[in-house]
C-alpha cells in the first residue's frame, strides 16, 4: 500500500523521531523514503545546522538499512513545499511530528503539523514523540471508534507498524457508558460489552487476523480521551496509534475532542493517523 | 528495543547528545519541545469550576427551581413568606456545596506529595561545562551527575558509575538500596540495572546519566497521571442518591403539573394552582434529607475513628459496608511484620531455634553467613535494619555478640537478584558468603556440606534439600538459603559473577512472621457476611498457602498465581481466574495491583485494597475503597487513599465494614422517617384542591418539619448500633436502590397516610371547633386558621415522635431492640419538641410560622394517633419476622 513515504524534518528532535518511524516503516513496506526539510526564510542559521544535521542522521541510517532514500532541502513555505512534493512524487503517506508547544494552539489557531494533516493529499501520521527511550515500542495501544473509515489502510498501518516492531498490539474500545433516566449508570461486565462490539470493530478485529498480528482486546466505557491515556499509563504501552479526529472546532467545542485530549495528555508515543486510501 | 539494551555512544546517538552533554540553545530547544520537568496535575479544575459542580448536580437543580419559583411567587405575591423559603432552599443548597467541596479537596492531595519526590536542583553538564540548574528546567538529552544524597531528577540512562548505589524505595517499596552499572542489559526498562528513576535517591557513589524521559513521562510522573486521572466513580451510595433524586424529581413534578390541572377545572384561579403547584414539590422534595445522609457519614466516621480507621472521604464510609472483595497484603496487615528464625535446615535435618545451643557446631557455617552477611547493627543494646536481618542476629545469640570479622566488598540485596552476597576476613581467612531465595543461589552453589565435610552436589542431596525447602515452606515459613566458599584473594574488580560462583550450600533458616491475634476472627466475619478475601504477596506460593490456611484465609486447595505467570496472562485469562473462589497472588510486585483491582471492578465487585508504597497510589486510587497503612504508609500512599488504617491491622477493616454497613442501615432508616413526612404534607394540598377547603398547611409549615425538626431525630437514627445479624448477610446487591418499593410503600402508605390522619383530623377539630363551616374561606391571618393549620403541624411533629421509635427497625420489636439503647433518641425527640414549642407558642416562631398558641388539649388529642402508629407498626413487624414471611427470609438488602 506505501511505497513512497515522506518525513518532514525540521529542527526539533521531535522530527527526527518521526522520521525514524518512518523509517522503519520504509523498511518493513519495501518502500522509497523522501526525508524533507523546508527551511523558513526567517530561519536562523542554527535552527537550519540542527535541522541539516538531523537529515544527514537519518539519511546515514535508512542508507545504512539500505531503505531507498532521497533528500530534499528547499527553502520556502513549508505546507506549500510539502504538498508539492507529495503531488510531484505521488507520496503516499506523510510523517509530521507535532510538539508540546503545538498542541496549545494547533486545533485552534492552526499549525504547520494540522496543516500538513488537512491539506496533503495523501495520508498522515501526525507523530508526538514524549517517552524517547522507548527505542522499538512494544507494546502498541490502538483505540478503536465504532465507525471507522478507511478500513483497510488503518489495518494495514497498524500491522506494518507492529510487525515492523515485533510489538503486541492491544486494541481498545471506550464506549459511552449505559445510563438509564431513573437508574443513572448501569453497569456491564466485559463479556457483555463484547456482545455490543460494534460492527466496524468486528471488523477491523477480522482484519487483523488476516495479517496474522498478536493482539489483545479491551473494552471500558468511560470518557474516551481520558481512558485511552489511563489505559496507556496504567499497562505501560509504548505507542498508541489512532485516527485522527473528524470533529468541528464548534462539535469539539460543544462535545469535547478525544484525539486532542489524548495529544495533551499521550504518557507514550502517540501516532495520529489521518488515512487517504480509499478501500 | 529500548534504552536500556543500547550501548553508551548508541545512548548518544539515539537521544541526539554526547559527552559534553547538550548546547544550552539545544536544551531550550528541548525543554519548549517536551515540557518542563515536573509533576502535574492532569485536567485539574479550578476551585471555581468544582465550587460550580457542586451547585449545578440534579438535586441542586431541582432546589434552584423550587427557589426560584418561591421567589417569583414573592415577586407576584408578596407576603406569603414564599421569600423566606427561596432563601431557605438557597441556604439548603450552599451548605450542602459547601461542605461537599471542601470534603473533595481534602482527598486530592497525593499528587502534591508525589511532586516533594523530584528535586529543586540539579547538576548537569551542558557544553561541556559542569552547571547547576532547578530541577525543571531538564530536558530529553540533559547529561545528569549524580552522587550520594542526591535525589534523581528525571528517568535517566546511566553511562558511566562508580559504585552507584539508589535507593528505589519510592517506586519499588522495597528499603534496600540497589547497585547500579552502565553496562547495557536487556529486559523490561522498569527492572533495568542502568535506569536511574526519577524521584529515587542516590545512596552512595556516583554517575552520569542521559535523560530521556521528563516530568510526567516520567515513571514517578506515570504514577501521577494515574493517581490524578483515575476516577473511582460514584459510590454506591451516590448512585442511590441520584436515583432517588430523579424518581423523587419525577413524581413531584408529575404531581404537581397534574394537580395544577385539577385545580384548573375545579374553577380556582392562576394564583391559587400555582402556589399549589410549588406546595406540592415542596412538600416532595425532602429536603432535609442531603444534609441528614452527610451528618450521618460525618457521625459514622467519627466512630470509624475509634476503631482506628481513619476516613478521608464521608462516602468512603458507606462505600465500605457494601464491598464484596479485599485485595490485601500480607506481611505487616495479615501479620505482625515481626520476623522470627523457627527453624533450621542444616545436612538434611531440621532443628528448632531454640534448640541452636545443642547444634551451634553443626550450624558454623550457616551461622557465620547469618551474622556476618548482614547490615542490621546493634545499637545501645538493640538491633536495628531489616526485620528480617535482626531476627537472623537475634537467633544466632552468642555468635552474633562474638565473632569478629572485616567486610571487604558487599553486593547489597535487591530484589531482582533475591540475595546479597559479602566478601569478609576472619582471622586472616577471607571467605565468601551469600544468603537469598534458594531458587538464586542453588545455581551458584555447586558443593553442600554432609557430616561434617563439604561434598559436590548430586541429585540425591539435591532432592533432600528440595524436600527440606518445601517442608519448611510448607510450614508456612520465609525461607532463606545460606551459602559461603573461602577464597585465596580478593579484588573487587572481579565482578560479582566470580565473586558468586562455586558456592558451597549451607543450609536453610525458616523465617515465622506471626499472624495477627485479630485476623483469624476477622477473615471468618468476611467469609460470613460473603466478601472474599484475595491476598497479594510477595511471598514464594507454599509459604503463601501455608500461612493463608493457618489464618482461615483458604481451606481447600486455593487457586496460585505466581507474578511471573500473572505477567503473561491475558486480561480475559486473569478475569476468569479471579472468579476462582479462593484465590492467591504470590511473588507479586506492587505495580500489579491496580490490574487486579480493575478486573475485578469491570467484573462489577466493589473492590478495597490496601497499600502502603508510592507506587500503590493509583491501585488505592482507582479501587472503590483505597485503604492505606497509618503506620508504615508512605504520604502518598495516604493521600491517595479514602480510609488510613491507624494500626495497619486487617481487622480493623472488616471493623470499618460493619460500621459502614450500620450506617447504609441506618440511611435507609432515616431515608423512611423522612419520607414519612412527606405525606402528611402532601395530603393537605391534594384536600385543599379537591375539596375546597382552605389550605391545612403553608410551605413554611412544612419547612419547619423538613428542615427543622425532622433533622435531628433523623440524625439520633443515624447513630442506631448495628444489627447483631449484619456481618451474617451477604453484600447488599446494588440492584436493590436505597428508595425500594417496600421502604417506599412502608413511608407513604402506611406510616405517612396514620400521619396524614392525623394531621386533617387536628385542623378540621380545631376549625370545627371555632365555628367554621363547610364551604368558608377564611382569610391567611385569621387566628382560627392559623391556630388549626398549628394543629396539623403539631399532629405530624407528635406522630413523627412515635415514627422515630418505629423506624429505629424495620423488623424489630422496639422493645426487643430496648426502648433506651439509643440515648440519642430521646435528645432528637426533646429538640423536635422543644424546637415544636417555639414555633407554637413564641411570638416570634408565630411571625414566622404563621402559628398561633394552641390549648394543651390540642396536644393530647394526638397521642392516639401516635401510640396507633406505634402498635400497627409493631403488628407489621411481627407479620414480618413471622415464618410464613417471604419477607422474614429475603436477604439483607
Amino acid at each position: 500500500m506505501y511505497k513512497k513515504i515522506l518525513a518532514a524534518v525540521n529542527e526539533h528532535f521531535n522530527s527526527e523521531i518521526a522520521a525514524r518511524y518512518a523509517l522503519d516503516l520504509a523498511r518493513v513496506c519495501d518502500a522509497k523514503l523522501y526525508l524533507q526539510f523546508v527551511a523558513g526564510r526567517r530561519q536562523s542559521r542554527s535552527d537550519m545546522d540542527t535541522a541539516e544535521e538531523a537529515m544527514r542522521r537519518l539519511f546515514a541510517e535508512a542508507t545504512e538499512k539500505q531503505i531507498p532514500v532521497e533528500r530534499i532541502v528547499v527553502t520556502g513555505d513549508p505546507v506549500q513545499e510539502i504538498v508539492s512534493t507529495v503531488r510531484d512524487e505521488a507520496i503516499e503517506l506523510a510523517f509530521v511530528s507535532t510538539r508540546k508547544e503545538d498542541v496549545k494552539k494547533r486545533f485552534y489557531a492552526g499549525t504547520v503539523a494540522r496543516k500538513l494533516s488537512v491539506r496533503l493529499p495523501c495520508s498522515v501520521a501526525l507523530v508526538r514523540a514524549v517517552r524517547v527511550g522507548h527505542i522499538h515500542p512494544a507494546r502498541i495501544l490502538v483505540p478503536l471508534k465504532a465507525q471507522i473509515d478507511h478500513l483497510e489502510e488503518r489495518t494495514f498501518f497498524i500491522a506494518k507498524v507492529a510487525e515492523v516492531f515485533h510489538a503486541k498490539v492491544f486494541l481498545f474500545h471506550a464506549p459511552r457508558p449505559v445510563t438509564r433516566l431513573f437508574h443513572g449508570p448501569i453497569h456491564l461486565a466485559p463479556g457483555e460489552w463484547e456482545t455490543r462490539l460494534p460492527k466496524d470493530v468486528a471488523e477491523l478485529i477480522e482484519s487483523l487476523h488476516r495479517y496474522k498480528v498478536e493482539f489483545e482486546r479491551r473494552i471500558i466505557p468511560g470518557a474516551v480521551g481520558k481512558s485511552i491515556t489511563i489505559e496507556a499509563a496504567a499497562k505501560r504501552h509504548d505507542l498508541i496509534v489512532m485516527g485522527a479526529s473528524q470533529r468541528s472546532l464548534w462539535a469539539s467545542f460543544l462535545k469535547g475532542n478525544p484525539v486532542e485530549d489524548v495529544l495533551r495528555q499521550t504518557p507514550c508515543d502517540l501516532i495520529i493517523l489521518n488515512p487517504k486510501h480509499e478501500d | 528495543m529500548k534504552i536500556n539494551s543500547l550501548a553508551r555512544e548508541d545512548v548518544f546517538h539515539t537521544l541526539v547528545t554526547s559527552e559534553a552533554g547538550l548546547t544550552e540553545e539545544a536544551a531550550r530547544n528541548r525543554l519548549a519541545e517536551f515540557g518542563p520537568n515536573a509533576i502535574q496535575e492532569l485536567g485539574k479544575p479550578s476551585l471555581l469550576s468544582k465550587l460550580g459542580r457542586q451547585f449545578t448536580h440534579f438535586l441542586a437543580l431541582i432546589l434552584w427551581v423550587a427557589a426560584a419559583l418561591a421567589l417569583i411567587s414573592d415577586a407576584l405575591h408578596p407576603g406569603e413568606g414564599m421569600l423566606t423559603l427561596g432563601l431557605a432552599i438557597v441556604a439548603v443548597i450552599f451548605i450542602n456545596g459547601v461542605f461537599t467541596l471542601a470534603q473533595e479537596h481534602k482527598a486530592e492531595r497525593a499528587v502534591e506529595k508525589l511532586k516533594l519526590l523530584l528535586p529543586f536542583r540539579v547538576r548537569v553538564v551542558r557544553g561541556g561545562q559542569e552547571r547547576e540548574i532547578p530541577a525543571p528546567e531538564v530536558a530529553p538529552g540533559d547529561l545528569v551527575i549524580l552522587s550520594g544524597g542526591d535525589k534523581v531528577p528525571a528517568d535517566a540512562r546511566l553511562i558511566e558509575t562508580q559504585f552507584l548505589m539508589v535507593n528505589n524505595a519510592s517506586l519499588t517499596g522495597e528499603s534496600e538500596p540497589v547497585p547500579l552499572s552502565a553496562k547495557p542489559c536487556d529486559g523490561e526498562l522498569i527492572e533495568s540495572s542502568n535506569i536511574a528513576f526519577a524521584g529515587t535517591t542516590v545512596v552512595s557513589g556516583s554517575g552520569k546519566a542521559v535523560v530521556f524521559a521528563t516530568g510526567m513521562k516520567t515513571e514517578v510522573g506515570r504514577i501521577a497521571h494515574l493517581t490524578s486521572a483515575v476516577e473511582t466513580g460514584l459510590t454506591p451510595l451516590q448512585k442511590e442518591i441520584v436515583r432517588a433524586t430523579r424518581i423523587i424529581a419525577f413524581l413531584a413534578t408529575a404531581m404537581g403539573l397534574v394537580f395544577f390541572g385539577v385545580g384548573y377545572f375545579a374553577g380556582r384561579t392562576f394564583w391559587e394552582n400555582f402556589l399549589f403547584a410549588i406546595g406540592i414539590i415542596v412538600a416532595n422534595v425532602p429536603e432535609g434529607l442531603l444534609p441528614t445522609v452527610t451528618l450521618a457519614l460525618a457521625m459514622g466516621s467519627q466512630r470509624m475513628a475509634r476503631k482506628k480507621a481513619l476516613v478521608k472521604n464521608l462516602t468512603a464510609v458507606e462505600a465500605l459496608g457494601s464491598v464484596t472483595v479485599i485485595c490485601t497484603d500480607k506481611t505487616g496487615t495479615l501479620t505482625q511484620n515481626k520476623m522470627e528464625v523457627s527453624t533450621f535446615w542444616i545436612d538434611g535435618t531440621e532443628f528448632a531455634a531454640r534448640d541452636l545451643p545443642l547444634n551451634r557446631a553443626q550450624a558454623t557455617y550457616l551461622l557465620r553467613v547469618a551474622v556476618l552477611c548482614n547490615n542490621a547493627k546493634g545499637v545501645d543494646g538493640e538491633y536495628k535494619g531489616d526485620p528480617t536481618e535482626i531476627s537472623l542476629l537475634r537467633a544466632a545469640g552468642d555468635v552474633a555478640r562474638e565473632l569478629r570479622s572485616e567486610r571487604l566488598f558487599e553486593i547489597p540485596f535487591d530484589a531482582e537478584r533475591k540475595r546479597m552476597t559479602t566478601v569478609n576476613r576472619i582471622e586472616g581467612r577471607t571467605f565468601v558468603f551469600a544468603k537469598g531465595a534458594l531458587e538464586t543461589l542453588l545455581p551458584l552453589c555447586d558443593r553442600t556440606e554432609q557430616a561434617g565435610e563439604v561434598v559436590p552436589f548430586d541429585p540425591a542431596l539435591r532432592e533432600r534439600l528440595t524436600e527440606g525447602y518445601h517442608a519448611l515452606m510448607d510450614k508456612g515459613l520465609r525461607v532463606l538459603a545460606f551459602a559461603y566458599k573461602e577464597i585465596e584473594t580478593f579484588s573487587p574488580a572481579d565482578g560479582p559473577e566470580r565473586i558468586e560462583s562455586q558456592l558451597v550450600l549451607a543450609g536453610l533458616v525458616g523465617l515465622e512472621d506471626q499472624p495477627r491475634p485479630e485476623v483469624p476472627e476477622a477473615l471468618h466475619k468476611c467469609h460470613e457476611a460473603g466478601i472474599k478475601v484475595v491476598m497479594l504477596t510477595g511471598d514464594a506460593s507454599r509459604t503463601a498457602v501455608a500461612i493463608a490456611k493457618e489464618i482461615g484465609l483458604v481451606h481447600g486447595r486455593p487457586h496460585v498465581i505466581e507474578g511471573h505467570e500473572f505477567a503473561a496472562l491475558t486480561d480475559a485469562e486473569l478475569r476468569d481466574r479471579l472468579r476462582e473462589e479462593e484465590v492467591l497472588f504470590t511473588r507479586m510486585a506492587p505495580k500489579h495491583k491496580m490490574r487486579v483491582v480493575s478486573i475485578l471492578m469491570e467484573e462489577g465487585e466493589r473492590v478495597a485494597v490496601t497499600g502502603d508504597g508510592v507506587n500503590d497510589a493509583p491501585a488505592l486510587k482507582k479501587a472503590d475503597i483505597g485503604v492505606a497503612m497509618g503506620l508504615t504508609g508512605t504520604d502518598v500512599a495516604k493521600e491517595a487513599a479514602d480510609i488510613i488504617l491507624l494500626d495497619d491491622n486487617f481487622a480493623t477493616i472488616v471493623n470499618a465494614i460493619e460500621e459502614g454497613r450500620a450506617v447504609y442501615e441506618n440511611i435507609r432508616k432515616f431515608t423512611s422517617y423522612i419520607l414519612s413526612s412527606n405525606i402528611p404534607e402532601i395530603v393537605p394540598y391534594l384536600v385543599f384542591v379537591l375539596f375546597r377547603v382552605p389550605l391545612p398547611l403553608t410551605i413554611l409549615q412544612i419547612l419547619a418539619v423538613d428542615l427543622g425538626t425532622d433533622m435531628l431525630p433523623a440524625l439520633a437514627l443515624g447513630a442506631e448500633k448495628p444489627t447483631p445479624g449484619l456481618m451474617k448477610q451477604p453484600p447488599r446487591d446494588p440492584k436493590v436502590g436505597l428508595l425500594s418499593a417496600p421502604l417506599l410503600g412502608r413511608a407513604y402508605l402506611f406510616l405517612g397516610l396514620i400521619e396524614a390522619v392525623a394531621a386533617l383530623y387536628g385542623f378540621f377539630y380545631v376549625l370545627g371547633s371555632g365555628g367554621w363551616n363547610w364551604g368558608e374561606m377564611p382569610a391567611a391571618n385569621d387566628p382560627l386558621y392559623m391556630q388549626a393549620t398549628t394543629a396539623c403541624l403539631t399532629a405530624i411533629i407528635v406522630c413523627q415522635i412515635a415514627n422515630v421509635m418505629a423506624c429505629r427497625s424495620s423488623r424489630e420489636s422496639l422493645f426487643r431492640l430496648g426502648l433506651f439503647s439509643n440515648p440519642f433518641i430521646f435528645v432528637g425527640i426533646a429538640a423536635e419538641v422543644t424546637f415544636q414549642l417555639l414555633i407554637v407558642y413564641h411570638p416570634v416562631g408565630n411571625t414566622i410560622f404563621s402559628t398561633q398558641p394552641l390549648p394543651a388539649r390540642v396536644w393530647l388529642l394526638f397521642v392516639p394517633f401516635a401510640l396507633f402508629l406505634l402498635g400497627a407498626e409493631e403488628i407489621r413487624k411481627a407479620v414480618a419476622r413471622s415464618p410464613w414471611s417471604a419477607r422474614a427470609k429475603a436477604p439483607h438488602s
